[in-house]
């Protein structure tokens, strides 16, 4: 059956630029669309959200965007990377539309539903044309069997397999079985005559053959249509989640290693089968290095970068073995373990301006917002802090900010509040701020944005490090409201770490209360709070702790576990 | 200031609104409530135009009351020797078949979106079939044309009048129950009419930029 | 999908309108459908309406400027008591036959996250693309879901100004295939506008939308207020007859439903509960 071999479903010219193309296949209704990058994607017409057709959407270049609610899916994975109406919060990995294989071969985009791949389809030869695609109104099996009946002049008879070979060259007709009752009749000719003429003569044996089929068809009943068939989307999907990140281990190969600045190399890190997860701007992941240390990366990557995960690592003097191992040791074609990425540090796409603030290595998530902010138009600044020109990392993709990047260089901690003042002079509603980089200008732009007048849910942050020291002499109980556990935390442990031994730990990663993975809500007690990653009101509210570093001032905490 | 008595969910309406838009031409729009109120035939109305049909261009001494008519006069006035109506006898031909081809689209696909939509009393499924003809026509066409090169109606190197004339009742065409998944030339064309600076929408037409 | 298909019991036990009171003329019958069947209508003399099928006289109200007729046994209809307020406009503002079930036209019309997308510039306008927290809730009685305090930003919120506001809207679903929005009127902050979707199923995967408006302006000409209905209705058409399937699904896991969906949530839990299978795929189990 047709459905166990390639198939046919578009001409590589009906993929466009920036085009959606509106494809079915036994019922089942396909957009297929080519990314900028080249990439041909086979996907289920249709926005996981509401049912809206994908092929009524925007091609971005490198995402499908909805028309109905904007939501982006991204090239390749189909991963959903931004759901507008909740702008502050990172779509659930689980979001990912429905795909199949592509195969571009012969001037064709060849698609299957078979579990596996079967065997690629024979090609024509070098030089193969595309004939123009005919419509039918009638079952696919009527078509075979009329098209199985032509001579075309020049070619001769073409039998069963739809092949025929003839003074004028070598003609291969197929039928893809769009529907029950629907076919699309398509062909490749390799000929040394002029192609045009010679098309335009296929297009109308293939037009009157079509008046052949639909007249034996009108004297046949009309078969059913196969319905559209969707899967169902996970269950916790169905529960309206509010975020979601999982254990999952993804292995990669260092695809390529190259110095992006004085002292910082990147990582482009390629899966070794399969799609990558969806990212979006501001995401990391958790490497596992050769030496057994796990340590958290910012992506890069702009919008449609979905082929890999970039990342870009700088060589810390004070090295306790993360970024020396990488710099040192590591080589193109190693190995490596990662997370999927999770998102603490989720750009908002819904303001009027947004300013990002990067402090050496940390311009890493603002380079992935800046493409995104830059590919959809929105007007933003980026404001990079760097000891040198020669630091300034990743040189080719700020050649693309142009003069939205403005570089500060070399300057000392007085000058660089002073320039943190004029930057964030006069917040303006709809303005968002997001800061990445060394903890005491994470501390001097939080002072500053505070003094200014910016109200703390527009100003974002992502601490690469907690450098406080962290106070581990409480003990203290903790009750597990829904797991009916009560714990004891011991002085020099952390409430993960019991957590953990007691196999109720939610997900975690940096374990020094920076990223935020380990948040879980606070339902009564008085928590200490010695993280760096949630904010002032969000510590005042006692409603979340990060279990890798926070205690409790109280004898008892009670958590939403 | 001319006077544009318009239907705001008029294919023919659109096309004059759109050449407008792209031209940078500023009007007043009057709005005439031909559904559901049916005020074209209302005295008012027919004053204006004793034929109470829509558009209707009125600039006070010249009052036009054909939306190919005021595509033509538009074009000459605003842009005269541009691309839009070329002045080569064989392209001028070929903008003149497209203005006819399209009053053809908008009484197939045009007169059942009115079946459809609206409800006005006419044979659908003619009217549907008589517009998956001329579709089929429009894309063999516009396929051949990609093949030499063209992307547009007529072969010139910039979009024509004939664009303007043939993208509404195109566009509106899933409106009257006529999908075009089985023109997928036709569509491609419909995205690059999109992109002609200065392209404007009505409801039943997405933009080529999300939020546009 | 074939017009045999009966009502359940809940759906058929509903009025239902057929056509705006002010489209009736005085004399020949007009024909309409209502779940597949043909349903003719009109006025007599007396200025009385009557409706029927083929074999069958129908149950008759004229209200909301609407004629709204039954096959089943239908209670009470609705209330919307600003209908009768003295000094509000009541407009018919038009009827457009949609092919996509009526409950699929439901829940676009209780839906906020489109308007920057589908009705730009008008209900909505990138980048403001926030649902905020809102509030829904089944009345106590079950007989109806009501969803308060939703804000949307829209650009020139009102006619005295110029730059854009967040507007607070009240959903209201009294009837499977009815809703009433309450929004601040731009004339007087302190009232409320009343827009009305009155949703008539022609059968499983079409319907007729009938709008009907109770408002402060004395302003606008029913003509423009009917002019702008038209045009949001028109933007949100390619949407509704681009959804797959027609049908509305019940299953909570056929679509992907997030915060700012609670009201369709709650919509579509409500058919299921109370057994709607018409213009629906049921939950399985
Ligand atoms: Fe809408």
């Amino acid at each position: 059956m047709s459905d166990m071999t390639w198939v046919p479903v578009a001409n590589a010219s009906d993929l466009a630029p920036r085009h959606v193309f509106q494809g079915r296949l036994l019922g089942q209704e396909l957009a297929i669309w080519r990314a900028d990058d080249g990439n041909v994607n086979v996907w289920e017409n249709r926005c996981l959200h509401r049912g809206v057709r994908l092929s009524i959407g925007v091609n971005t270049g490198s995402e499908l965007v909805c028309q109905y609610h904007g939501w982006r899916y991204a090239n390749r994975n189909a991963g959903c990377t931004y759901i507008p109406a909740h702008p502050a919060d990172a779509p659930p990995h689980t979001i990912c539309n429905r795909t199949w294989p592509a195969l571009e071969q012969d001037g064709l985009i060849w698609t299957h539903f078979a579990p596996v791949d079967p065997p690629r389809p024979e090609s024509l030869g070098a030089g193969a044309l595309a004939l123009r695609p005919q419509p039918v109104a009638a079952a696919p099996e009527l078509a075979r069997a009329v098209l199985a009946g032509l001579s075309p002049e020049g070619f001769g008879p073409l039998g069963q397999d739809l092949v025929a070979s003839g003074p004028a060259g070598r003609l291969r007709l197929m039928v893809q079985a769009a529907d029950a009752g629907r076919a699309v009749l398509r062909g490749l000719v390799l000929s040394d005559e002029a192609p045009l003429p010679l098309l335009r003569r296929l297009s109308l044996v293939l037009r009157l053959a079509r008046d052949e089929i639909e007249r034996r068809a009108a004297t046949l009943p009309v078969p059913a249509p196969i319905p559209h068939r969707s899967e169902r989307v996970a269950p916790e999907l169905a529960e309206m989640p509010e975020m979601v990140s999982g254990p999952a281990r993804i292995r990669v190969r260092v695809a390529k290693k190259q110095i992006v600045g004085e002292d910082i190399v990147a990582l482009e890190l390629a899966g070794l089968r399969g799609t990558l997860p969806a990212s979006q701007p501001g995401a990391h992941i958790d490497v596992a290095l050769p030496n057994g240390l796990l340590r958290q990366y910012s992506l890069v990557n702009a919008p449609g970068e979905t082929d890999r995960y970039v990342i870009g690592i700088k060589r810390e003097a004070q090295s306790t073995g993360g970024s020396a191992a990488i710099h040192d040791s590591l080589a193109e074609g190693d190995l490596l373990a990662i997370s999927e990425p999770r998102n603490n540090f989720t750009l908002r796409r819904d303001a009027e301006e947004t300013v990002l603030i990067a402090g050496g290595i940390g311009v890493t998530p603002l380079l992935s917002m800046a493409a995104a902010l830059r590919d959809e138009g929105l007007p933003f600044t980026l404001h990079y802090f760097a000891a040198s020109a020669e630091t300034l990392a990743f040189g080719e993709r700020l050649a693309l900010l142009g003069e939205r990047m403005v570089p500060y260089l070399g300057l000392d901690a007085a000058q660089t509040t002073l320039a943190l003042q004029g930057i964030l002079k006069g917040p303006g509603a709809d303005r968002q701020v997001y800061v990445c980089g060394p903890a005491p200008m994470l501390d001097a732009a939080r002072a500053t944005a505070a003094e200014a007048g910016w109200p703390e849910a527009a100003v974002h942050f992502e601490y690469f490090a907690n450098t406080r020291e962290i106070d581990t002499s409480s003990s203290f109980r903790i009750e597990l409201a829904r797991s009916a556990l009560s714990l004891e935390v011991p002085a020099g442990r952390s409430i993960l770490s019991v957590l953990q031994e007691a196999g109720v730990a939610p997900p975690s990663s940096c374990s020094q209360g920076a990223c935020g993975t380990c948040m879980v809500r606070l339902l009564e007690g008085e928590p200490d709070h010695q993280d760096v990653y949630l904010t002032g009101a969000e510590k005042a509210a006692g409603e979340k702790i990060l279990t890798c570093v926070s205690r409790a001032k109280s004898d008892r905490l009670i958590l939403d576990l | 200031m001319p006077t544009l008595y318009d239907f705001d969910l008029s294919a023919d309406c659109y096309k004059v609104r759109l050449l407008a838009a792209i031209l940078g031409i500023p009007y007043d729009r009057h709005n005439v409530d031909f559904f559901p109120g049916m005020k074209h035939l209302s005295p008012a109305f027919l004053a204006v135009n004793p034929l109470g049909t829509l558009p209707v261009w009125d600039e006070g001494d010249l009052r036009l009351c054909s939306a190919h008519a005021i595509l033509v006069y538009l074009a000459e006035r605003h842009a005269p020797g541009g691309p839009w109506l070329p002045r080569d006898p064989a392209l001028a031909g070929e903008v003149q078949h497209w203005l006819g081809f399209a009053e053809g689209l908008a009484t197939s696909a045009g007169a059942a979106r009115l079946a459809a939509g609206m409800e006005f009393d006419l044979d659908l499924a003619a009217a549907q079939a008589r517009a998956h003809q001329l579709f089929e026509r429009m894309d063999e066409h516009l396929w051949f044309r990609e093949r030499e090169g063209g992307n547009w109606l007529c072969r010139t190197l910039q979009p024509t009048l004939a664009e303007i004339a043939c993208f509404p009742d195109v566009m509106l065409s899933e409106e009257g129950g006529i999908a075009r998944e089985d023109y997928p030339a036709l569509r491609r064309w419909s995205d690059r009419v999109k992109r002609i600076p200065g392209f404007e929408v009505m409801p039943g037409i997405f933009p080529a930029k999300i939020g546009a | 999908m074939s017009p045999q298909t009966q009502p359940d019991p809940f759906m058929r036990d509903q009025w239902y309108p057929v056509s705006a009171l002010q489209d009736i003329a005085a004399g020949t019958p007009r024909v309409t459908k209502l779940f597949g069947q043909r349903v003719s209508y009109r006025r007599e003399a007396d200025g009385a309406c009557s409706a029927s099928t083929e074999d069958r006289a129908l149950p008759v109200l004229q209200r909301y400027g609407c004629l709204w007729t039954s096959l089943g046994t239908p209670g009470e209809l609705f209330e919307i008591p600003e209908y009768t307020e003295a000094d509000r406009r009541n407009v018919a503002a038009g009827t457009v036959a949609v092919q996509v079930s009526a409950q699929r036209g439901i829940e676009n019309f209780l839906d906020m996250g489109h308007f920057p997308y589908v009705h730009t510039g008008i209900l909505g306008a990138l980048p403001h693309t926030e649902v905020k927290e809102y509030n829904v809730e089944e009345t106590p009685d079950g007989r109806e879901i009501i969803a308060t305090e939703c804000l949307f930003y829209q650009p020139m919120a009102s006619t005295v100004s110029t730059s854009g506001a967040d507007v607070e809207y009240i959903y209201r679903v009294p009837h499977p295939t009815c809703s009433v929005l309450y929004k601040s009127s731009p004339l007087d902050e302190k009232r409320l506008d009343v827009i009305a979707l009155f949703g008539q199923p022609t059968g499983e995967e079409s319907f007729r939308g009938h709008m009907v408006l109770s408002i402060l302006d004395d302003v606008n000409t029913d003509d423009f207020i009917s002019y702008f209905q038209l045009h949001i209705f028109g933007q949100d058409k390619p949407i509704l007859e681009n959804q797959m399937p027609k049908r509305l699904p019940l299953d909570p896991r056929a679509e992907t439903p997030i915060r700012a969906d609670k009201t369709s949530i709650m919509y579509r839990r409500w058919l299921t509960r109370h057994g709607a299978t018409y213009g629906v795929i049921p939950a399985q189990g």
